[in-house]
C-alpha cells in the first residue's frame, strides 16, 4: 500500500478539495469554517457536528465521490484525528 | 397515502430513500411534488408497509410486500403512472408498468446493503441506524438492481462521478441528520421531471 509522501501532490489536491467538500456536505458547515481547515485541524472529538452516525456518512460520501472503497475494519480514530490525516487515508485508496 | 396536485393523469408515484434517508428525503420529494402540480403533473406518496405512518412494526417489512404494495398503489392511481424515486427506493418500483421512471441517486442494492451495515456498526450493532431490519429484507434489497431497461432517467448530484443524465449542483440531504429543504434543488429536479414526463 502507498505511504502518504508518495502521493503526487495535483491528487492529494483534488483529494483534499473533496474532503473538505465532504465535510461540509456531511456536516453541514458553512464555507467559511471548511475553508480554514488545514492538516493539523482536529476532527472526531473537536467537532461536535461529526459523531459515529455522521462518520458514516462521511465515509460513504467519499467512497462515492472518490471512486473508492473504505473497508470498516480499516475505520479508527487514528485516521479520523485531524484533516491531514483523514485526507491521507483517502489519497492512499486513490492512488493504491 | 399523501396526494397532491390534479386528480386525473398523468400521477408521478413517488418514492422517498430507505429507512432513516426516508425522514432526510420526505420534505425535499413532498416539494417535488407540490412544484409538479403547478406543471398539472398530480402527485401520491405512498407509506411502504412498515414505513412511515404504517401500522406494520418496520422488522417485519419484506421486499416482496413493498413491490406489491407499490403496484397496488399504482392500479388506484389515474394514469399514466411515472415513477420518481430517490437512492435505494429505485430497487422497489421495478414491478409497477410506469411509463417512465427518474430515480434520484439510485444505487444498487449491494451499495445499499454496505450503508446499512456501516450504519449498524456506527450505532453499536443493535440496529441499522434506529431501523430493526428483518435479514430477508436486506437479503432481498442486496440482490437488488435499480431498471436501466426502457425509459429510465437517472439524475445525480454534481460531485458524484458515477454516470448519469443530468447532474445537479447540490448537498446530499439523505447524508444530513437535519437537512433543511433545497428548495434550488427541489425547483431543478422538478423542471426535468416536468419536460421528461412531457416528452414520454
Amino acid at each position: 500500500m502507498n505511504e502518504g509522501g508518495r502521493v503526487d501532490p495535483e491528487a492529494m489536491n483534488r483529494v483534499e478539495d473533496t474532503v473538505r467538500g465532504v465535510l461540509r456536505d456531511v456536516l453541514a458547515l458553512p464555507d467559511a469554517q471548511v475553508d480554514t481547515f488545514d492538516a493539523d485541524t482536529a476532527l472526531f472529538g473537536a467537532l461536535p457536528e461529526l459523531d459515529s452516525m455522521a462518520v458514516a456518512g462521511v465515509l460513504t460520501e467519499l467512497e462515492d465521490r472518490l471512486g473508492i472503497v473504505i473497508e470498516d475494519d480499516e475505520v479508527d480514530g487514528e485516521m479520523l484525528e485531524t484533516f491531514g490525516a483523514l485526507t491521507r487515508f483517502a489519497a492512499e485508496r486513490v492512488t493504491a | 397515502m399523501l396526494r397532491l396536485g390534479p386528480r386525473h393523469g398523468p400521477t408521478v408515484l413517488a418514492l422517498p430513500a430507505l429507512f432513516e434517508e426516508a425522514n432526510r428525503t420526505r420534505a425535499l420529494i413532498v416539494a417535488i411534488l407540490r412544484l409538479l402540480a403547478v406543471h398539472g403533473i398530480g402527485g401520491a406518496l405512498p407509506d411502504l408497509p412498515g414505513q412511515n405512518d404504517s401500522l406494520i412494526p418496520t422488522e417485519d417489512a419484506r421486499l416482496p410486500d413493498w413491490r406489491a404494495a407499490l403496484v397496488a398503489a399504482a392500479h388506484r392511481l389515474p394514469g399514466p403512472i411515472h415513477i420518481v424515486a430517490l437512492r435505494g427506493a429505485a430497487l422497489l418500483d421495478g414491478d409497477v408498468p410506469a411509463v417512465s421512471r427518474w430515480y434520484l441517486s439510485p444505487l444498487s442494492g449491494e451499495a445499499q446493503r454496505r450503508e446499512l451495515e456501516r450504519l449498524r456498526i456506527a450505532s453499536g450493532g443493535a440496529d441499522h441506524g434506529g431501523n430493526r431490519l428483518h435479514p430477508d429484507l436486506l437479503a432481498g434489497l442486496t440482490a437488488a438492481r435499480p431498471l436501466t431497461d426502457g425509459r429510465v432517467r437517472v439524475a445525480r448530484l454534481a460531485d458524484d462521478p458515477r454516470e448519469a443524465d443530468i447532474t445537479f449542483p447540490a448537498a446530499p440531504p439523505w447524508r444530513r441528520s437535519e437537512p433543511e429543504v433545497d428548495s434550488q434543488l427541489a425547483a431543478r429536479c422538478a423542471a426535468d421531471i416536468a419536460s421528461w414526463i412531457g416528452a414520454a
